[in-house]
């Protein structure tokens, strides 16, 4: 019984330092290099696992990390095709993708990112001098290819990088983009001129609007009251028709009807602010003077 | 082989009894020996249970409400990522399984500042607008600006060759969040924590960087797409969609595992350097609309004062060739205004105008009969109330005697030409 504690004691001790030993385990973040006698043998490991190897000094392992990093370069003024001078500051996320191609031409992050630095100088200098400063930002939406320049650029630099260093590089892409002090001062008059010529258009624009406005609203205006003017003429015109039946009733004895009508005529006419002016031989008047009965004969 | 391990010893004693005094001190020795081992042996199975019921209590572990957790058996992700629960789950202690929490629910939010000109602490503070002369330029390291594509211009020149841009500073914040724990874990590099770190502070730590440097090349591509008046004013929210999807666009091509949740413009003005050019422009804009609104009620008015609130609606239905006549007619009694004055004197005439001639048509026939009878009598009746009733109204009135002698003279009175000056009294002059 006690023996047996023992044994299994034994044994499981054995066992643990066996497979420190013995073993060692790549996790997902990384890939993992075995070196024996320190010399890269064996194909690097880059499946996350569980593996096996001889004890040290036979067998040893070297493991990378497998995951992103970041590095950003530096700023720096380059010129664009018909050298116009530009600044830009460009990053690179990469990750070491082949750890035995990445210890032998470099073995460290820092020698990578040293290395990937000077690379991306080559590059942004190459690849920024294949475009026009007007191809990074244009009035024309069609010219704009910084895309395109950020794609070239990160082809450029793949390749070699893979090649040479064992590094994948995952994405680069331009974080500053600008132009020199001396160029920002023309820029502002130019973006005065500009904002100038905007403001004097809107007040234009404004002034047009308006103006617009109002000549509608008038010609509106002046439809309607035409459109009103013709209907009151039709209702007029209704009405005149309508008196016309009653004419035919003064057919009966016209002259009297006439009459009539210009004794009506003057009641309105003379009905206000009239001085009137009559001959004492008219009538009522005559009457009046000569006291005789009047004959039928009007006066004017 | 236990048994015969027995019967050995029991030989032995056997023989050490037989062999006598000699060997009782040894024998004392042995036995003491033996518990000793006893004792150990004792120990040790409980050191040993102690180290089974040590590993399997281990083994427990919760994933918080916030957090999602994935196993790793012997470095391998093992299975789905494990999300929270009540219960703790159990997986196999160090150096088999392990496991390892990432806060996925937990939103971080990062403030973007580098596109925006340099301010001391003070300015930052205090919040107030830089004083900037109009020529001072904007320093390549120190401040920091986008460049924003110029407006397209029919047959215009510009003065810097090929190009035209304008210049913006902006400023942006980002929200993002874990998405994807699994992607996460095994492309982006968190650093080792320390005891008494803060696990959530030592992720943001890490990635910022890589989140920062994606932003920002984000806005950069981004914004030479846009005029200033567009960032500025008129698609602001599409600025921001589009910053949006070229990050998330990135952080997929990387396979990050980490989701935008927003992007936001968070500050944005033109260059201090030109900001009275600006200023005018927009108190222009603002002249605009005062003008256009002016008109506006000018136009309201002006048809109200025609035809009142009916107006337009009116016009619409004349100019409409196929409007009912019903409809016209419902319109037309809507009517208020000049229009409907119009109308209504037009109404008021026509009913006057029948009246009238009814009346006359009517009275002449009254007196007709009278009239024929006597002609003479009745028309100088008519006639001298006809006079009487003229003769009431008139404001003057001038009975003239003609005389022989006088025939061919004139009679000339003198009037003021204003009616309203005349004097109540006439002049009378001449006979």
């Amino acid at each position: 019984m006690k023996s047996a504690a023992i044994t299994i004691f034994v044994l499981l001790v054995v066992l643990v330092l066996g497979l420190s030993l013995f073993s060692f385990q790549v996790r997902e973040t990384e890939s993992a290099l075995v070196l024996t006698f320190d010399n890269p043998r064996r194909e690097p490991i880059t499946e996350p696992g569980w593996y096996f190897k001889w004890p040290p000094p036979i067998q040893t392992v070297e493991k990378y990390d497998s995951r992103l990093k970041v590095f950003e370069a530096d700023l720096a003024e380059t010129t664009t095709k018909g050298a116009v001078p530009i600044i830009v500051k460009t990053y690179i996320a990469w990750k070491i993708a082949e750890p035995l191609s990445f210890r032998n031409s470099v073995g460290t992050v820092e020698e990578a990112e040293n290395k990937l630095h000077s690379q991306l100088n080559d590059t942004q200098n190459t690849v920024i001098g294949q475009y026009a400063f007007s191809e990074f930002v244009n009035s024309d939406l069609s010219q704009i290819k910084i895309e395109d320049i950020q794609a070239k650029m990160l082809k450029s630099l793949e390749e070699t990088a893979r090649k040479d260093y064992g590094i994948e590089v995952v994405d680069i892409g331009i974080k500053v983009l600008q132009v020199s002090a001396d160029t920002t001062r023309d820029v502002f008059e130019r973006m005065r001129a500009e904002r100038k010529q905007k403001t004097e258009n809107t007040i234009a624009e404004g002034e047009a609007q308006a103006v617009k406005i109002k000549t509608e609203a008038d010609s509106m205006k002046t439809e309607l009251l035409a459109a009103a003017e013709a209907r009151a003429k039709t209702i007029m015109g209704q009405g005149d028709a309508e008196a016309a039946r009653y004419y035919k009733m003064l057919e009966d004895d016209p002259e009297l009807a006439m009459f009539l009508r210009s004794l009506d005529a003057f009641k309105k006419i003379l009905a206000e602010r009239a001085t009137f002016v009559i001959s004492a031989d008219a009538l009522p008047f005559k009457e009046l003077k000569m006291g005789n009965i009047p004959s039928f004969k009007a006066e004017k | 082989m236990e048994e015969k391990k027995k019967e050995n010893i029991g030989q032995e004693q056997s023989e050490a009894g037989q062999q006598g005094g000699d060997f009782v001190e040894s024998d004392a020795g042995a036995r003491s020996l033996s518990e000793a081992l006893k004792a150990s042996f004792f120990i040790l199975k409980l050191i040993m249970i102690a180290l089974v019921i040590f590993f399997i209590a281990s083994g427990f572990e919760t994933v918080g409400s916030e957090e999602e957790a994935i196993v790793l058996r012997f470095g391998k992700i093992r299975g789905e990522a494990l999300k929270s629960r009540s219960a703790p789950y159990w997986i196999f202690p160090e150096p088999i399984e392990e496991i390892i929490k990432i806060p996925v629910k937990k939103t971080i939010d990062l403030d973007v500042d580098s596109f925006w000109y340099f301010q001391t602490e003070e300015e930052r503070l205090s919040g107030e607008k830089k004083r900037v002369g109009p020529t001072e330029p904007l320093r390549p390291t120190i401040d920091g600006y986008c460049l924003v594509r110029g407006e397209k211009k029919e047959g215009l020149i510009t003065s810097l060759g090929e190009s035209d841009y304008n210049i913006v500073h902006c400023k942006w914040r980002l929200i993002y969040q874990i998405d994807n724990p699994k992607k996460f874990f095994k492309n982006i590099y968190v650093e080792k924590s320390k005891p008494g770190d803060v696990y959530f502070e030592i992720i943001r730590k890490s990635i910022n960087p890589l989140i920062r440097d994606i932003i920002e090349s984000s806005v950069v591509s981004a914004m030479v797409h846009y005029t200033i008046d567009e960032v500025m004013f008129e698609k602001v929210g599409r600025v921001s969609e589009n910053v949006r999807r070229l990050v998330q666009a990135k952080l997929d091509k990387v396979e990050s595992g980490i989701r935008v949740v927003s992007i936001q413009l968070f500050d944005i003005t033109w260059p201090l350097q030109v900001d009275s050019a600006f200023q005018a422009s927009i108190m222009a804009s603002q002249r605009k609309q005062t003008k256009i609104n002016e008109a506006g009620t000018y136009s309201q008015k002006a048809l109200n004062e025609a035809g009142g609130p009916i107006a337009y609606e009116l016009l619409g239905a004349l100019k409409e060739a196929n409007t009912g006549e019903e409809r016209l007619e419902f319109l037309w009694l809507q009517l208020a205004g000049q229009a409907q004055k119009k109308i209504a004197e037009a109404r008021a005439y026509r009913t006057s105008v029948v009246k009238n001639a009814k009346a006359n048509a009517e009275y002449l026939h009254e007196i007709l009969t009278e009239y024929r009878k006597r002609p003479q009598l009745v028309t100088q009746e008519i006639y001298k109330t006809a006079m009487e009733q003229i003769l009431e109204n008139a404001d003057e009135k001038m009975i003239i005697q003609p005389v022989k002698s006088t025939e061919g003279s004139e009679i000339r009175f003198l009037y003021n030409r204003d009616p309203s000056l005349r004097p109540r009294k006439p002049k009378e002059s001449g006979q």
